[in-house]
């Protein structure tokens, strides 16, 4: 059965995944090929200089890409299911309703945070090419709230969409709007530290929120 | 035994009352079809069957569980037919087949298979991309490869042609009789009813009409016309008709009393006419008859 959900949610989200991977990667590339273009006319103390104390940030092209691919694995997942009310064929198969919805989101989550992980991964690996460990370490700090955020839309938009009312559904997305404009605050290198512990947790927390719509769903609400 | 037993149901919208302590059950066996203009509660009573709303009060139980609480046991014994013939349109018939087939231990691809073999589309053709008749057959095959005992089709003939119509009756009747399922289903159709199902539930603004077997309905559920000798004759027929259509002086009505019963009354009333019939009808006049047109 967990074989058969899993090639479902793969089938609605295989396009988007692949084509996130391809954006992605361009992105690095993107940066990287500016970086060593930067680097060969401007010596690399200069360039890291700039980095550390003029607040230049190489990767900023990366900033709202996390943002999309979160937004676009959660429409191609979810808003299938919604059209013609198709969630109730997936309540209707023989397992439990939440176990289900718990599922196909757990495989959502964990293809979104593997591909983010690919990106963080590479990103790391071309930084280390041109860069010491500090500057790879306060970009990644940089970094990494846009990533969390990404998830957090992702969890999001599976709650707005999978939502029956579209009244609650304005009122989610205008809370979720408020709070995924905290992950993509313009801050300087590294600002995010402090908070990105609390922000994990409640991304974490965000997580679970799907089933309060899988479960006003299945009560009927309209 | 039963397949479904529903007790003592009432639901709002809001303040709207859509029924109050409505109660059925469904033989097990049995095709029933449930029949009902629209805002009568039809899709109200499927999506309680399903699980998918909560009564205002009262239950549903099928095979002795609350639908609101099916067990996955309970759940791969029920075939489900949205209204619209709705499946995965994502997939094409080879993904749906494959995908469903991981659900229940006695899917039985066989039947699925054949009703494909008939359709004229590609291997790798998505549903979305299929027509209406085409996805009816492969919501269709998907249910008969699942093998359920109980089959709830919702509105199983929207947006089909009438072959496409023909052939889903057909199949399915023989189906459910040769295997000995429980059928519930509802149609806007309501000449196709007539050669599906077994019984009949009639339902009006917050209330059942008749639940009967469709025989016994169609047997004792009469339309008479007769003309008056005076068209300014006052005429009662409240004592016996279910639904009276007057026009000048002829007198259209529908009742559940005989021919000497209609004449008994309309001699003990004083009614003068020139001349009586009785029509036959069909499924579909009778519904009319019992619900009005309007």
């Amino acid at each position: 059965m967990l074989k058969s959900i899993l090639y479902k949610e793969w089938i609605k989200i295989r396009l988007v995944v692949w084509i996130a991977l391809g954006l992605g990667l361009l992105a690095l590339i993107n940066i990287f090929l500016k970086v060593r273009h930067d680097i060969l006319f401007v010596d690399a103390a200069n360039y890291w200089y700039s980095f550390l104390f003029r607040g230049y940030t190489y990767f900023s092209i990366l900033k709202f890409l996390p943002f999309v691919i979160g937004l676009a694995v959660a429409i191609a997942q979810y808003f299938p299911e919604t059209v013609n009310k198709r969630l109730k064929l997936t309540f209707h198969l023989p397992v439990s309703e939440n176990g289900i919805l718990i599922k196909m989101h757990a495989f959502g989550a964990v293809i979104l945070l593997a591909l983010f992980l690919v990106l963080l991964g590479l990103f790391t690996a071309g930084s280390a090419i041109f860069f010491p460990s500090n500057i790879i370490r306060a970009s990644l700090l940089t970094i990494l709230p846009w990533f969390l955020g990404g998830m957090a839309t992702y969890f999001l938009v599976a709650l707005i969409l999978l939502e029956p009312m579209w009244i609650f559904r304005g009122l989610y997305t205008a809370v979720a709007a408020g709070f995924v404009t905290i992950f993509f605050t313009s801050a300087s290198i590294g600002a995010f530290s402090p908070v990105l512990l609390p922000l994990t947790l409640i991304t974490l927390v965000l997580s679970c929120v799907v089933l309060f719509s899988g479960y006003r769903f299945r009560k009927g609400e309209m | 035994m039963y397949a479904i037993e529903c007790k003592n149901l009432t639901h709002y919208y809001g303040k709207k009352l859509v029924y109050e302590n409505l109660s059925f059950n469904v033989e097990e066996g049995k095709i029933l079809g449930l029949l009902g203009k629209n805002g009568t509660g039809k899709s109200t009573t499927i999506n309680i069957l399903n699980g998918f709303l909560q009564p205002f009060s009262g239950e549903c139980l099928i095979y002795g569980e609350n639908t609101q609480t099916l067990t996955p046991e309970t759940k791969r014994r029920i075939g489900f037919l949205i209204e619209g013939h709705i499946q995965y349109s994502f997939m094409n018939i080879h993904q749906i087949e494959k995908f469903y087939s991981g659900f229940y231990p006695d899917w039985n691809s066989a039947p699925y298979w054949e009703l494909m073999s008939k359709l004229k589309v590609t291997p790798k053709q998505r549903i979305s991309t299929m027509s209406c008749g085409q996805r009816s057959q492969v919501a269709l095959g998907l249910i008969l490869a699942q093998n359920p005992d109980l089959l709830i089709l919702d509105d199983f003939s929207m947006g089909l042609d009438p072959g496409y119509r023909r052939l889903f009756i057909d199949y399915m009747r023989e189906y459910a009789k040769a295997e000995h399922k429980t059928v519930f289903v509802t149609s806007h159709i309501i000449q196709d009813m007539e050669r599906l199902i077994d019984d009949v539930m009639i339902m009006d603004y917050n209330k059942i009409l008749a639940q009967q077997p469709v025989e016994q309905f169609m047997n004792t559920f009469r339309q008479f016309n007769i003309t008056l000798t005076s068209p300014q004759q006052e005429v009662d027929l409240d004592g016996i008709a279910v639904n009276i259509e007057k026009v000048k002086d002829k007198i259209e009505f529908y009742t559940y009393s005989t021919e000497d019963e209609v004449k008994n009354y309309l001699a003990s009333k004083g009614i003068d006419y020139s001349s009586f019939e009785e029509r036959k009808m069909s499924l579909e006049d009778a519904f009319i008859g019992l619900t009005r047109k309007y």
